[in-house]
């Protein structure tokens, strides 16, 4: 027991080390100069005084190396640094964007899963062309693209039927666009795999057994069936939290919403080292402690794996 | 530059037509058609901006457009500029240059407070402008605007002095920039966060609050006395309070502004303003930026533009006016000035720019470029004909990106190979520094005719220890240098006209650039807000006059 939480605590820390030496280098070896960053960039002509003055301040005119060396130091200390471009310290900064985006990321999970639950139950029941109409509704949200989704949904919905706003301020109301766009994507990705698993489930031998003690067809299906076929789902939705997280740059930037992602986005534009690895860093975590989560999920879905 | 007077006229003209138009067909008018009355008070206004959020709400600290644009509602200049040019007092009520022009003595309001109650006076003009001037502030565009003031120093409380290290016939322009706008000395003895935070101004509205990434929320100034000379009413503001939001998608923006939830846009794009333009309830404001034009600059550094055949046969071969008015869709107007139109200073000349393949072929033939090679493309020496064309995705807008695409294509035929590449900011900047381009666009905003000794005096080919220079067309003639230095120690009017002239020919006749249109700032807003105008300086809105029609 304390071999395995040791272990898992080992490759936590590797993977956030890895997370941040990676995007430190990222960032930092693309050409381009962060002291126009700190300055104010576009339109901004930086006087040569004030452009040495940041060097010097940020350490800009040291090696790459030792740059990257003082700036793991510094995390190691658990401390996230300064933002080049907003001049404050980065981990509340950083913070103070992580409800919003978690919201809607946990949010859009829960709503993907709903449909795709919806989905596949009446697909695999109601015959052919329900099982067409299915597929065929799956693989179309699949591939739908966050930006074009999100501005379609703004025109139908803000405009035409002026129901909902189209930028999200907080208030419960301008959650949904944002949220829909997030969780139709991943509630056709969802859907998939569980419509398979499912109609696999209800052929295997232990849905016959329950059929034949007199289980009804509801029960075969919501007690044995998904159960056994939302397994490959609930293991994809680490994963599939991780790409919400990535969904969310597009789609705080289009929706005008304050979090994580648009923070992300404005900092990789003005190569603001401290901040892209904060944001980055915070994800990491968040995304290690989705991987937990989905792993205990799976135990107690699945008896079979509480018992080794 | 929007002319109000005009505007009304135009505005009574439409709302004749409409309610005509709705006459014959039965209904009666509704809305923004009703006739505007007198000013209401009161009301919140939102603003949604396309530029980035500012990091600092000081323009003093770094300067740029998104910060001024802010400002403009809560900082306040020594002067400002009219529709006509004509530099007039705003908390200066007068000036007056010396002889020899090194120092002018600048009379200042005696009835002005910032909103912490601090006194508007002459100590406070000097401690802004040694903030301006001191390396810690880390100022960018107002640390270079003051470049030749040497000191300045309190005559009395109502005058100060400032002292130049040489004449500069762009003193007044330069300081009426929103990024030389004056702050309480109070307030800028705090910390450079705080004061970030809440920089404390004379103007209309006052810094409430700012959360990041959400809304900054101005409230109205009860004890405003200082409007700029050309304002349209005196008195505080009519609106109670201003939300200040960021909304960087253009569709959002647009969708937001018909849908109500905000009132007024910047950075609209030609799609939406075509929209708006047939919509009722949407009134479009076109406010182009003053200093420069939107232009191509050709390096003439290094070949193949070091040679001026190869420049003329560049220009003859790119179809501009035709790109122009199908991706602008009719919102901008083509330029032939290396100025902004709102220059009263500003050349146009369209015969420099005539768009004639058939010369630019004779020209590249002269010029040595007579093979071609197996894609079409002109051949010197074994060299291809290529233009290394850096393209910044941040400052060029997409209809912008989309008519290089037209010119790389009509360019093409002549036998130029145009390799454009979009960048992000950093990378454009550094492709630049490494003079890695032959041709580029680059914005440059600033007030008055002195943007062309920064832009085309051979002093500004040496680049900043950041490897940035703004002599992007790298122009280095003995002639234009004299002309340009000259002008910026002329102060007599007509002379320096006659020399920004004399300068401005020979640049487009050496065919250095390539213009398009003004700097686009486009505003729309909903048809209930009245009022509203930009301030004739770097056209950034003010919404002192502005009241709801609700």
């Amino acid at each position: 027991m304390i071999g395995r939480v040791a272990a898992r605590l080992g490759g936590a820390v590797f993977v956030l080390w890895a997370v941040a030496s990676i995007t430190f280098f990222a960032v930092r070896l693309i050409p381009g100069d962060p002291a126009q960053a700190v300055l104010g960039g576009p339109g901004s002509q930086a006087s040569p005084e004030a452009l040495a003055m940041v060097r010097n301040e940020y350490g800009f005119d040291q090696p790459v190396l030792v740059q990257y060396l003082a700036q793991l130091g510094r995390l190691a200390t658990g401390d996230l640094g300064r933002s080049y471009a907003l001049n404050q310290d980065v981990g509340p900064l950083v913070l103070s964007q992580l409800g919003g985006t978690l919201l809607l990321a946990v949010l859009a999970l829960a709503l993907a899963w709903l449909l795709a639950l919806a989905l596949a139950a009446w697909s695999t029941r109601g015959g052919t062309v329900a099982a067409r109409v299915g597929s065929g509704l799956e693989t179309v949200a699949a591939a739908l693209p966050h930006f074009w989704l999100a501005t379609s949904l703004i025109v139908v919905f803000s405009i035409w039927l002026g129901v909902f706003p189209p930028v999200s301020t907080g208030g419960a109301t301008g959650l949904v666009l944002p949220v829909l766009t997030l969780a139709i994507p991943l509630a056709g990705f969802l859907g998939q795999i569980m419509r398979e698993s499912l109609l696999l489930a209800l052929e295997s031998p232990f849905v016959l057994s329950a059929r034949s003690r007199g289980e009804s067809e509801r029960g075969v299906l919501w007690t044995h069936a998904l159960r056994h076929a939302s397994l490959p789902a609930i293991s994809l939705s680490g994963w599939a939290f991780g790409s919400l997280i990535s969904g969310a740059v597009v789609v705080e930037t289009i929706f005008a919403r304050p979090g994580l992602g648009r923070t992300l986005l404005n900092a990789v534009t003005l190569r603001d080292v401290p901040m892209v690895i904060g944001v980055v860093m915070i994800v990491a975590v968040v995304y290690i402690l989705m991987t937990l989560l989905t792993d205990a999920a799976t135990r107690l879905a699945d008896p079979r794996l509480r018992l080794s | 530059m929007r002319h109000p007077a005009r505007t009304h006229r135009l505005l009574a003209a439409t709302t004749g037509i409409v309610a005509l138009g709705l006459l014959v067909a039965g209904c009666t008018p509704t809305g923004s058609n009703e006739p505007i009355g007198e000013p209401q008070d009161g009301g919140t206004l939102t603003y949604a901006s396309g530029d980035a959020e500012p990091s600092c709400l000081d323009p003093h600290v770094g300067g740029n457009f998104p910060q001024a644009l802010v400002s403009a509602q809560y900082l306040e200049s020594l002067v400002s500029r009219d529709d006509a040019g004509q530099i007039i007092p705003w908390l200066a009520e007068s000036w007056t240059p010396s002889g020899d022009a090194l120092t002018w003595d600048f009379t200042l309001r005696d009835d002005v407070t910032f909103t912490d109650g601090t006194v508007f006076d002459a100590a406070a003009v000097q401690a802004n402008i040694a903030h301006l001037q001191d390396p810690t502030t880390l100022s960018s565009t107002g640390y270079l605007a003051l470049g030749k003031v040497a000191s300045v120093e309190a005559v009395s409380p109502t005058v100060v002095r400032f002292t130049l290290s040489e004449p500069d016939s762009a003193l007044l322009e330069s300081l009426s920039q929103p990024w030389l706008a004056m702050e309480s000395p109070t307030a800028l003895e705090r910390s450079q966060d705080e004061n970030c935070a809440s920089p404390v101004g004379t103007g209309p509205f006052i810094v409430e609050s700012w959360v990041k990434q959400n809304a900054i929320t101005l409230v109205r100034n009860d004890d405003y006395t200082s409007p700029p000379a050309d304002a349209a009413h005196d008195g505080p503001a009519y609106l109670d309070e201003v939300i200040w939001r960021f909304i960087p998608d253009s569709a959002s923006r647009y969708a937001a502004l018909q849908s109500g939830e905000v009132d007024v846009i910047d950075n609209a794009q030609p799609d939406t303003i075509v929209q708006a333009e047939q919509s009722d309830s949407i009134d479009h404001l076109d406010s182009p930026r003053p200093g420069a034009a939107n232009r191509i600059e050709l390096n003439s550094g290094q070949a193949p533009f070091d040679d001026v055949r190869v420049r003329e046969a560049f220009i003859r071969t790119a179809n501009v006016d035709d790109a122009v008015s199908s991706l602008f869709q009719g919102t901008a107007t083509r330029s032939y000035s290396a100025l902004s139109s709102v220059e009263a200073t500003a050349v146009s000349n369209a015969a420099v720019f005539d768009y004639d393949p058939a010369a630019a072929a004779e020209l590249l033939d002269d010029a040595g470029w007579n093979e071609t090679d197996a894609d079409g493309y002109r051949v010197k020496d074994g060299v291809r004909l290529s233009v290394e064309f850096p393209v910044s995705t941040n400052q060029s807008i997409p209809a912008e990106q989309s008519v290089f695409e037209q010119i790389q294509a009509t360019a093409k035929e002549t036998g130029f190979e145009v390799k454009l590449a979009p960048l992000d900011l950093s990378s454009w900047y550094a492709a630049l520094a490494s003079n890695d381009y032959d041709a580029v666009s680059a914005p440059y905003t600033k007030v008055g005719p002195d943007v062309l000794r920064i832009l085309y005096h051979s002093d500004s080919i040496v680049p900043a220890p950041s490897g940035y220079f703004a002599n992007l067309a790298q122009v280095s003639d003995p002639e234009i240098d004299a002309l340009l230095t000259t002008a910026a120690r002329t102060t007599d009017a007509d002379e320096r006209r006659d020399l920004y002239t004399d300068a401005q020919n020979r640049i487009l006749e050496g065919f250095y650039l390539l213009p398009l249109y003004d700097q686009q700032n486009h505003y729309l807003l909903r048809g209930d807000v009245v009022g509203l105008r930009t301030l004739p300086t770097v056209a950034v809105p003010t919404l002192y006059d502005a009241w709801l029609n609700r």
